[in-house]
């Protein structure tokens, strides 16, 4: 075991652990650990933009976004928080661009924006162009940019280092907890390292991968949530998960949301443009909730498109090829190499697939971790996709993703590195490496009779089939009793890899529990919200219920004496400013 | 050792006739140091949709057959630039290869990369790869007070480069150029497209000192402009044209 | 295992997670120790040796053509060619200036190309640097020889 010190610790180098790095590592000694190289993160899947209200093109504001993003979020979203989100837009892109990233042009020069679902002139008005992009690959283009940034910088990168849990002490007398470092696993030789630093930004990205149909990558495992949740911290607003009308049918691969924002219609089997039902101003450019649930509706009652009637059509035939090649050369070709479709002549069959976690490790705007409703836990910080801030609320905006990594990235990295200049290390738990060495070790040695692959088969069917679009009283219960069998049966899961050096075996069963403690906390929090909300949709409370749910879902882990674990919620107002609570049309 | 394959005859009887799926098999060169020093290659049957990827067939090889088999993947959709692999003698990314395209009725091969170190199967060091990009200084250098707003550039000035910055340094390029095999101090296809994208783009100002760095004995000079590079790009980048073009740019630079 | 070729050689089996066996290493790995961008020589010669092939090899085409057309096709072909055949052309300084020009340009340019594919095909440095201190010597003795020879050339030598 090998012990370093550092003022700052990042874990994960996507884009919000990148942004990070650069801020950090101008202001203290920084390290970067990553269980991917640095340009592997699902950042760089990220296709249709990045929301700023520059006004390059046509008349916008920052207040105007902040509307459209607290009604996205249905009115579940921290106003302040989105406040700031907006208001930093503009600086981000512009911060962006300067480090050299390669927006798409107007003619006068200016960068290019284009339309995207939800985003309006005027609250609510009509559709307007606030997404900067590089034609559909502008989330590669941000993860490629920060890392030359990185590069550029001297960032310090450990990489394939996979951080296996959180250390955190415990003041006997006032309870107040705090960050000591992390506890990573060396990929490449099987060891374990001890990152004691005095600031510990988590920036480790989602966890959709125990969805079947997914949008994720395979390694979109939730690690991060994971470690900080089973040190008694807790998890917010964990129920409420993006589910993206497009993804290519069956794969789930992302088909941007740009497509539409460029002109592309969705048709049932009728070559209907079914969203003028659902949506009579936005159409199909309404929230991406709004949008999966009616492609849902349209398939159960019998309108969907095959065979089977298991999906519909994003139909971009009307436009012109140049466009096509121009603006959306990425998508046209997963069509064609994927589904051996031409989408200049034919449509393309969707389906929503699993796509983003609007919950997380609860931060306040700074990036700080908070420990309840209010505490912080003093050097811990998050952002991104891992954190809830909450900007998001209960359905994220397109576009305002790659927005939120480069806001609070670059705050959360500013504010832990300050925090590292005045802090003192905090003294390393004994044996601090203890739990992953154990964990490590149990499941080397595991003699046990259940595999991996098919635990995580039966996880991902019952989260598709139970806590997907559609909830009920009844499909989350059964998922929460299947967890549990799940989780018990993981207990006694066995590998084949017996091995140190890269046991990518021994790392899948780590994710895989990982994945099952935020399923179940997922599941249970789903139960417990008895409306619907964004992109919590219970068939058995149809309507938004602001008396008892206008408030953040606030999870925690309890061991009980007897070691046995429960899921305790618990429950935070949000932070309205603004913005009364609407209906929500579009 | 047990076999990890279903008796072929006794699979094809358990398959409807109108089935989709097909049996492959995939020859994929083994290397494990904690085992023996010595690589050889293993054969793994597997019934699958030949719609499928190259990387579903290894997950299900993985998943069901042998879980030591060591490779790296992430996003599976050919962005995060994690699994090039040669496939077939060719390189390519196994999860934008469909088995469908790659003759399965043949044993499929499946090596690691060639030209960086083999740590365990699938696996290669790629730290030498990245060392060669970041030493073309692949970041925006400007000088002078930064505007307020963004900095001007026009949608052909932009156009100039566009190809390159599609690279996802997956190093399919670099590992399929026959003077890196021999070679690992040739800057390599993937940092000269890196470069490129810089040289390029008007709103830089360090295109000269990155023109330097390539003018070195073993930079641009050594290509050998057999296309593998090209070839074997799986983002369609025209890489062999990209280190032309800088060549092009030294020669104008000097005469 | 279906068809694996597994040699268990006496090495191979005592290798364990504790002891591994040695990685299997690329040629002439790049490392954060190797020159990159900074710390390493700026000349133009690999620039200049790129130009040089190209121009000297658009040269040779026509000398070399010629020099064929010459001595292998017009005025009877091959059997024309003697003693007194080459001792009449290379009393003419034009003749003996194509000669000379093509014996350096070939030399040169054949040598250079020779350097690039032994820097490309040999691995290690010290073959790499015996085999081109050979070609360099190879080369320059030539050149030497054929330029005496041309200047030297006596007709009524016997």
């Amino acid at each position: 075991m090998q012990i370093h010190t550092y003022d700052t610790v990042i874990v994960g180098a996507g884009g919000a652990g990148m942004r990070a790095a650069i801020e950090a590592t101008k202001r203290s000694r920084t390290a970067v650990l990553t269980k991917l190289y640095p340009t592997r993160s699902h950042t760089g899947a990220a296709q249709g933009g990045m929301a700023a209200a520059l006004a390059n093109v046509e008349e916008d504001n920052w207040e105007w976004h902040t509307f459209d993003t607290v009604k996205g979020g249905d009115y579940l979203v921290d106003q302040d928080a989105a406040e700031i989100l907006a208001k930093e837009a503009i600086d981000a892109v512009l911060d962006l661009e300067k480090m050299g990233l390669p927006f798409n042009r107007t003619p006068q020069g200016r960068i290019d924006q284009r339309r995207f679902g939800g985003h309006s002139r005027n609250h609510g008005e009509a559709p307007v162009r606030r997404s900067c992009y590089a034609a559909d690959r502008t989330g590669h283009m941000i993860l490629q940019t920060l890392y030359q940034n990185c590069v550029k910088e001297g960032v310090e990168f450990f990489n394939e280092f996979y951080v296996l849990d959180q250390l955190v002490t415990e003041d006997p007398e006032t309870g107040l907890k705090r960050s000591a470092g992390v506890v990573a696993y060396d990929l490449a030789t099987g060891e374990v390292h001890v990152f004691q630093a005095k600031a510990v930004v988590y920036a480790s990205g989602g966890n959709g991968k125990f969805f079947k149909v997914t949008s994720n990558a395979h390694t979109l495992t939730g690690d991060g949530q994971a470690s900080v949740f089973r040190r008694g911290l807790p998890l917010e607003d964990m129920e409420f998960f993006q589910f993206h009308p497009t993804g290519i049918w069956r794969m789930g691969i992302l088909l941007t949301e740009g497509a539409r924002g460029e002109g592309g219609i969705l048709r049932n089997k009728d070559g209907e443009r079914f969203m003028e039902k659902y949506a009579p101003v936005m159409k199909d450019l309404a929230s991406r909730d709004v949008v999966s649930r009616a492609i849902y509706t349209e398939i159960r009652e019998g309108r969907g498109c095959g065979p089977e009637g298991d999906h519909v059509y994003l139909d971009l035939t009307h436009l012109p090829p140049e466009q096509l090649d121009a603006k959306l050369p990425d998508i046209t070709e997963f069509a064609r190499t994927y589904l051996g479709i031409e989408p200049y002549t034919d449509p393309i069959p969707i389906q929503p697939t699993a796509h983003y976690a609007m919950g997380g490790i609860p931060t306040n705007v700074r990036g700080e971790v908070l420990a309840d409703n209010t505490t912080v836990v003093p050097g811990l910080y998050a952002a991104g996709e891992v954190a809830c801030v909450s900007v998001h609320g209960a359905n994220r905006l397109g576009t305002n993703s790659l927005l939120d990594i480069n806001v609070f990235g670059r705050r959360a990295g500013v504010a832990a590195a300050e925090y590292a200049a005045t802090a003192d290390h905090v003294e390393l738990p004994a044996d601090p490496a203890a739990f992953v060495l154990g964990e490590v070790e149990r499941l080397r040695d595991s003699a046990g009779k259940e595999r991996v692959a098919e635990l995580r088969r039966e996880l991902q069917e019952t989260m598709d089939k139970n806590v997907m679009v559609f909830r009920t009283e009844q499909t989350l219960k059964e998922a929460v009793e299947k967890l549990a069998e799940l989780r018990t049966r993981y207990r006694n899961v066995g590998i084949q890899d017996k091995g140190r050096r890269f046991n990518t075996d021994l790392l899948e069963a780590i994710e895989l529990g990982n994945m099952l403690d935020l399923a179940e906390v997922m599941a249970i929090s789903a139960l417990a919200r008895k409306e619907s909300r964004g992109g919590h949709y219970r068939e058995d409370y149809p309507n938004r219920d602001d008396v008892n749910f206008m408030r953040h879902t606030m999870a925690y882990r309890e061991v009980g004496d007897d070691g046995s674990e429960t899921v305790r919620l618990d429950y935070k107002p949000v932070v309205q400013t603004r913005y009364q609570p609407m209906e929500r049309k579009y | 050792m047990a076999t990890p394959v279903m008796d072929k005859a006794e699979a094809e009887a358990a398959r409807p006739a109108d089935s989709p799926y097909i049996t492959a098999t995939f020859r994929i060169r083994r290397f494990n140091p904690e085992a023996a020093a010595e690589s050889y290659w293993e054969d793994f049957r597997v019934e699958i949709d030949p719609k499928e990827r190259v990387l579903d067939a290894l997950h299900k090889i993985k998943w069901d057959l042998d879980g030591t088999l060591t490779f790296r993947r992430s996003c599976a959709h050919g962005i995060c630039g994690s699994d090039a692999m040669r496939i077939n003698g060719r390189n390519r990314l196994a999860c934008k290869t469909l088995i469908k395209d790659i003759a399965p009725e043949k044993p499929i091969t499946v090596e690691p990369i060639k030209g960086l170190t083999v740590q365990k199967d699938l696996i290669v060091d790629m730290e030498p790869f990245f060392q060669a990009y970041r030493d073309v200084m692949p970041f925006l250098v400007t000088h002078g007070n930064e505007p307020t707003r963004e900095r001007l550039q026009s949608a052909e000035d932009r156009e100039r480069f566009d190809d390159t910055t599609k690279c996802i340094l997956c190093a399919a390029c670099t590992s399929s150029c026959p003077v890196f095999w021999n070679d690992g101090q040739y800057f390599g296809p993937a940092a000269i497209v890196n470069a490129h994208r810089f040289i390029f783009d008007s709103r830089d100002e360090a295109g000269e000192q990155r023109l330097e760095i390539l003018n070195d004995k073993d930079g641009v000079w050594r290509c050998r402009t057999t296309f593998n590079c090209t070839d074997a790009c799986p983002r369609g980048i025209e890489v062999t044209k990209a280190i032309q073009e800088v060549k092009r740019a030294l020669i104008t630079r000097r005469f | 295992m279906a068809t694996s070729d597994i040699e268990l050689t006496g090495s191979s089996a005592a290798y364990s997670p504790d002891n591994p066996a040695p990685l299997i290493e690329a040629p002439r790995a790049r490392t954060p120790r190797t020159a990159g961008s900074t710390g390493r020589s700026r000349t133009n010669f690999e620039l200049y040796g790129w130009v040089f092939m190209r121009l000297s090899g658009i040269v040779l085409a026509v000398l070399v053509v010629g020099h064929l057309l010459i001595q292998l096709v017009l005025d009877g072909g091959v059997s024309k060619v003697s003693f007194a055949f080459v001792a009449g052309r290379w009393a003419s300084p034009f003749w003996q200036g194509w000669d000379l020009l093509m014996l350096w340009l070939a030399m040169l340019h054949g040598a250079n190309g020779l350097r690039t594919v032994i820097n490309d095909y040999a691995e290690r440095d010290g073959t790499r640097f015996w085999l081109k201190m050979l070609l360099y010597a190879a080369t320059v003795f030539t050149v030497l020889l054929g330029t005496l020879v041309i200047f030297t050339f006596d007709p009524n030598i016997r």
